[in-house]
């Protein structure tokens, strides 16, 4: 490990003193095709920011684009008469965010503590065990019967919760840095010191695994975040819809209400006022990206860490 | 082989353990904390992965939920016969999933390289950065959002595209565009993402190999061809073996909420993975639907077998197991 950050600084160095030398044209054609690409990125996200605050008549007229007619604050203004519904929906994903990030962390940790104790004979089944999930499913339909029909969980916030929270990858991932980047010997000094092994975990143990706990949360906050999947399967209460289900039912409301032409008049006109707009969903949009947009850039740094440790078997 | 000496555990459990034999039970009795350490994660698996492996027997079974698992009655293989006699759903949704994965791994992997190759030879480095960090983005949007993103884009009425061209090509109802729509998607969602991998590979190549090829004459572009490109090839070889464990499985989200899950594009956009959705969201044909999923299952079982032990071979440390 040292060795490669050896490589990495001098590496640096010397790029550094490239970057002195060397900006011959070669390179600014590869800068001009790298923003190609990036603006490939970003430009359609940008797009959703725009029309968000496009006024209806623009769309309209000139349809979605990046050089809008006319400005309105219209599509954030409705997005509020949803009101109470988003910040239901954002109570609830913060919440499966955060109680799922946690659970998932401190059980996966544990479980990756105890398989990695050298001379614990049950640590080898525990491993298979945790491998055969990912080998192995009972597919989506058996998932669905059992936890709705057996377990009797539907419209239970579990269902949003337990099914991303112990994944074999994340596990090996958090294995392989305790394994790696934690000396046995401190361990091993701290029982000796009389620590028990609960204690020796929690105390010694947890806290210096930060770097790789970070890593695996914000992966699996992002998880958690963007899961629509098991939202649309289970949830069906207003009082439990996180987001994103939100956004999958706006989008279901509009192909109802474009694919329906024997609905009564009288009904139409009382879901007139909350078909959305356009400029209205993409407000919506907006509101529902934004905060893992903001939050992304603090933990890039352990997350592309987190990827690199996670493709290395310790 | 572990899982025998689990199965010896009550024989043993009934000797006495010898004073100085370290046997299973006496060994887990002496780790007492860590199997209560293993405990929750061991029973959030069980229940959520495990307990419904057992519903595979639906595939066996002339499934009614009100019955269940255990009063439906058992019909053999006759799921299986109409999951191949059924040619027009099954073996679309099969072939769509290949094609899929083919044209997605293939292009995919291309340009992961080409990207990650690229960040590594600009000289720019904190513009190299912060363009990287824009094109990662996309891969923290859901495709609940992405789906709005792409209407923007492809709208009949009012769609960017049909607006700047002058035409009203009604792109929810064309299959033959959602090849090409569905790769840029998925290229745009995860190939800077993808990228940061191989970068990895590429910062950890001692820069002296650079420094004697330049000695020697080589010019940049013999540099990435014989120094650069085959540091690159065990983590494309274990990365492209270990995809192919995943070939029967699809993003769920790219197939059913970017296509706005339109029925008139299913000839070129129905996977296994969004038909079973599909199916659980309506009125679930059991059988068939469950005969799919156990397809889905023990090809890539087979598969991801394969697979590692192939990269097993190649490169062990990369090996899953």
């Amino acid at each position: 490990m040292d060795n490669v950050k050896d490589l990495k600084k001098k590496r640096k160095r010397e790029e550094d003193n490239v970057e002195k030398g060397k900006k011959t044209l070669g390179q600014y054609i590869l800068g001009f095709f790298l923003l190609l690409y990036t603006l490939f990125c970003a430009l359609p996200v940008l797009l959703v920011f725009i029309v968000a605050f496009t006024s209806e008549e623009s769309i309209a007229k000139k349809g979605f684009s990046f050089f809008p007619e006319s400005l309105s604050m219209d599509g954030m203004h409705s997005v509020l008469k949803y009101g109470t519904q988003l910040v239901t929906s954002y109570g609830v994903t913060i919440f499966v965010v955060l109680a799922g990030t946690t659970l998932g962390l401190l059980t996966m940790s544990m479980y990756a503590y105890a398989i990695s104790r050298p001379g614990f004979r049950l640590a080898k089944f525990l491993s298979i065990y945790l491998l055969i999930p990912m080998l192995f499913n009972g597919g989506q339909l058996a998932g669905y019967i059992v936890f709705t029909g057996y377990y009797h969980l539907k419209n239970s916030l579990l269902l949003l919760i337990l099914p991303l929270c112990v994944t074999t990858m994340n596990v090996l991932i958090l294995r392989t840095y305790i394994v790696n980047s934690i000396s046995a010997e401190l361990l091993e000094a701290a029982k000796i010191d009389g620590a028990n092994e609960y204690l020796t975990f929690f105390r010694i143990c947890l806290p210096l695994m930060k770097p790789s706990l970070a890593a695996v949360g914000f992966m699996m906050a992002t998880a958690y975040w963007n899961d629509w999947q098991n939202a649309v399967l289970y949830i069906d209460k207003n009082s439990k819809k996180p987001l994103q289900l939100l956004l999958y039912n706006i989008q279901k409301n509009i192909d109802f209400l474009l694919n329906s032409n024997n609905v009564p008049q009288a009904v139409r006109d009382a879901m007139g006022g909350t078909i959305p707009k356009n400029s209205a969903t993409m407000a919506t949009v907006v509101v529902v990206i934004a905060p893992i947009m903001l939050a992304y850039p603090f933990f890039q740094k352990y997350f592309v860490k987190g990827l690199t440790v996670g493709s290395v078997k310790g | 082989m572990t899982k025998n000496k689990e199965g010896s555990v009550p024989a043993n459990g009934s000797v006495k353990p010898k004073k100085k034999k370290d046997t299973l039970l006496a060994n887990t009795r002496k780790h007492l904390p860590f199997v209560i350490f293993a405990l929750p994660a061991f029973l959030i698996l069980f229940f959520i992965m495990y307990v419904p492996m057992g519903g595979i027997v639906m595939a066996f079974q002339d499934f009614k939920p009100m019955k269940g698992f255990f009063e439906s009655e058992f019909v053999g293989l006759d799921n299986f016969k109409f999951l191949f006699a059924s040619k027009s759903t099954f073996f679309r949704m099969t072939r769509n999933t290949l094609i899929y994965y083919f044209i997605f791994t293939a292009v995919g992997t291309f340009l992961n390289i080409v990207l990650a190759i690229a960040l590594d030879q600009f000289v720019f480095k904190k513009a190299g950065r912060l363009m990287q960090t824009m094109m990662i983005v996309p891969i923290f949007i859901s495709f609940a959002a992405v789906q709005f993103i792409v209407y923007a884009f492809i709208a009949s009425d009012n769609g960017l595209i049909n607006k700047l061209l002058g035409t009203s090509i009604s792109f929810y109802s064309e299959p033959k565009y959602w090849y090409v729509i569905l790769t840029i998607v998925k290229i745009w969602n995860s190939v800077g993402y993808g990228s940061v991998l191989y970068m990895s590979v590429l910062a950890g190549i001692d820069t002296a190999l650079y420094e004697a090829a330049r000695i020697d004459g080589a010019n940049k572009w013999q540099q990435i061809v014989h120094i650069t490109i085959p540091s690159l090839v065990p983590m494309i070889t274990v990365m492209l073996l270990l995809s192919v464990g995943n070939i029967m499985r699809s993003d769920t989200g790219l197939f059913f909420q970017v296509t706005r899950d339109s029925g008139a594009l299913f000839d070129a956009t129905q996977v296994i993975d969004s038909y079973v959705l599909r199916a659980i969201l309506s009125t679930p044909e059991y059988g068939f639907t469950a005969a799919a999923s156990l397809f889905q299952s023990v090809v890539g079982l087979v598969m991801m077998l394969l697979a590692n032990g192939a990269v097993r071979k190649i490169s062990p440390e990369n090996s899953l197991f």
